[in-house]
């Protein structure tokens, strides 16, 4: 019985549905993405020119974004533009709204009833929705990487391409932890909208909480609760440097909410409303 | 062989009550109907049953294995037929036939056969579907594998009379197989028709449970006549009602005897009729409101 019902899981047959589900999206959000880091990266010759003309000041203003004193440099300003604000928040978002219309778009429009009347656990729908996600980013991901670098060369600006890929690397950890809050609240909450805007609320909650740490010493600690605080893509990206620990965090962030998410949706009803 | 066994099933949501100390059994091979008004717990009992809800107290046993514990081992032979079906939008019927065939992982057996009385347009994206399409496609895939059991929540809501006759020819084959089925309904002439055995729920409570036949036997006949004497002349058992010149009344002894005692009488017209369970369920929710 046991080899049986680990037989059934490895076919993660809702897993590849759940991708096929996606492609269309997938697709598109790949194309997005390539094509904003042929916008940012293309755009750093002509902001060299004028980058000249920018007040000091104006940068010690934007101190919340981390990195952003060396947004002169063509790393600094990659950093600043693309890898801080479109891709951890603005990217963040995206996938996270997706995560947690998972299986709150299944309940709100009752196709679970009829899921669930297969022999499949609960905790395996939960696992297998996860996973189904996972292409999805990878494909953006390193479609984004691989632009950057065929942007870098055309533009013949220096850029470490192991640091970039390590960076990307080192997205993974990011995303997966982005991934597993969205599916924690996707299984608590049962309307798909609610859901995702709680999922976008969070996700901006920790950029605001992380900005204040940045900006104000006092609130330091204030950081620690965010996700961004443990992937700095600007340390990587200049200097090859890896927070370990953050990713070991962002890592236990994942689990945690995988965990929970198995444990609440294992026991809440399903009811008909 | 008892499929379902449930003991003292007790769900509320809140404070609110779902269903309150179920007490009831379902043998293998029969057709048992789950009989009640909207909202009395016909689908609390039967998502109870299945492990989407949680009972709050209780428990109860589907072919011996406990629902809190085996699950997923008793769905592997339960099907189901949701009540307010709705099936992915986005996928095709084909699609999502194949989907679900891939995730109980067995033969088809009956695919071919059901898609033959059951013809929905498989190359269409489900969205398009009517209401009735889709009730089809919920009827296919619970009925494909050939399970053990099929536990179905108002089935035929949507179903057009022919379909709806078309289901009970399959349902009762199905029977014959050896197959077990409970179905909830609110349509009484189908339990009357398919049932073996059914349960009236009320309130969330058991009012009864037996069998169709006897439940309908006991009741006796209802008898309708119409005598040239005045109507207030006649002579028979107490509850006599008269409506437009009808005399009516139901009648439970032997029919030999009423048929000697309406010779007294000049009699224009007759009609004898079984009890039908509509009047039997009206009986249970009398004084009900």
């Amino acid at each position: 019985m046991k080899i049986d019902s680990l037989n059934q899981f490895f076919r993660l047959k809702i897993a590849i549905q759940t991708m096929k589900d996606n492609w269309k999206i997938s697709l598109i959000l790949t194309l997005l993405y390539m094509g904003m880091a042929v916008m940012y990266a293309g755009m750093y010759p002509a902001f060299k020119e004028i980058m000249a003309d920018i007040a000091p000041g104006f940068m010690e203003t934007m101190g919340f974004i981390p990195g952003i004193e060396d947004m002169a440099s063509y790393v600094g300003f990659l950093n600043a533009e693309m890898y801080q604000m479109f891709w951890m928040l603005i990217l963040g978002i995206i996938i996270g709204f997706i995560a947690a219309s998972m299986i709150s778009k299944e309940i709100e429009g009752k196709t679970i009833d009829i899921l669930m009347s297969n022999p499949i656990s609960r905790k395996q729908i939960v696992i297998e929705k996860y996973l189904g996600l996972i292409p999805m980013f990878l494909l953006i991901n390193f479609a984004t990487m691989f632009t950057i670098m065929g942007i870098t060369v055309a533009i013949n600006e220096e850029l470490n391409f192991s640091y970039l890929f390590i960076t990307h690397i080192v997205s993974i950890p990011y995303f997966l932890a982005v991934i597993g809050i969205g599916l924690l609240i996707s299984v608590i909450i049962d309307e798909k909208m609610k859901a995702s805007i709680v999922m976008i609320a969070v996700l901006v909650g920790m950029f605001v909480f992380r900005s204040i740490s940045l900006m104000i010493p006092d609130y330091e600690n204030l950081g620690l609760v965010s996700i961004n605080n443990y992937f700095n893509p600007y340390e990587i990206l200049k200097y090859g440097e890896v927070d370990t620990i953050g990713i070991v965090v962002l890592i236990l962030i994942t689990i945690f909410s995988l965990i929970a998410a198995m444990i609440y949706f294992e026991h809440r009803d399903i009811a008909v409303t | 062989m008892d499929v379902i066994v449930t003991k003292d099933l007790t769900k509320y949501y809140g404070k609110i009550k779902g269903i309150e100390s179920l007490n009831f059994t379902v043998k293998k091979g029969e057709v048992f109907g789950f009989l009640g008004p909207n909202g009395a717990g016909k689908t609390t009992t039967i998502r109870t049953l299945l492990g989407y809800l949680q009972p709050t107290r209780g428990s109860a046993t589907i072919f011996g294995k406990n629902i809190e514990e085996n699950i997923v081992e008793i769905k592997r032979e339960v099907a189901y037929i949701p009540g307010d079906l709705n099936i992915y939008g986005h996928l095709t019927g084909e699609q999502f036939l194949d989907y679900f065939a891939a995730l109980r992982n067995r033969e088809m057996t009956l695919l071919d056969e059901l898609l033959k009385i059951f013809e929905v347009p498989l190359d269409r994206k489900v969205k398009g579907y009517s209401k009735g399409m889709k009730q089809k496609l919920g009827i296919i895939q619970a009925f494909m594998d050939d399970p053990e059991m099929v536990i179905m929540d108002e089935p035929t809501a949507g179903l057009d009379p022919l379909l709806q006759q078309k289901f009970y020819d399959f349902i009762l084959k199905q029977k014959k197989k050896g197959k077990t089925m409970l179905f909830s309904s609110h349509i009484l002439s189908e339990v009357d028709k398919i049932c073996d055995r059914v349960g009236i729920i009320r309130n969330g409570e058991l009012v009864a449970l037996e069998d169709v036949e006897t439940l309908k036997h006991k009741r006796g006949k209802k008898i309708r006549l119409k005598i040239k004497e005045k109507p207030e002349t006649f002579k028979g058992p107490k509850d006599i009602k008269i409506k437009n010149g009808w005399i009516e009344f139901i009648f439970t002894d032997n029919i030999d005897q009423l048929i000697k005692k309406l010779s007294k009488y000049t009699i224009l017209d007759l009609e004898i009729n079984d009890f039908a369970l509509e009047d039997i369920f009206i009986h249970y929710y009398e004084g009900q409101k």
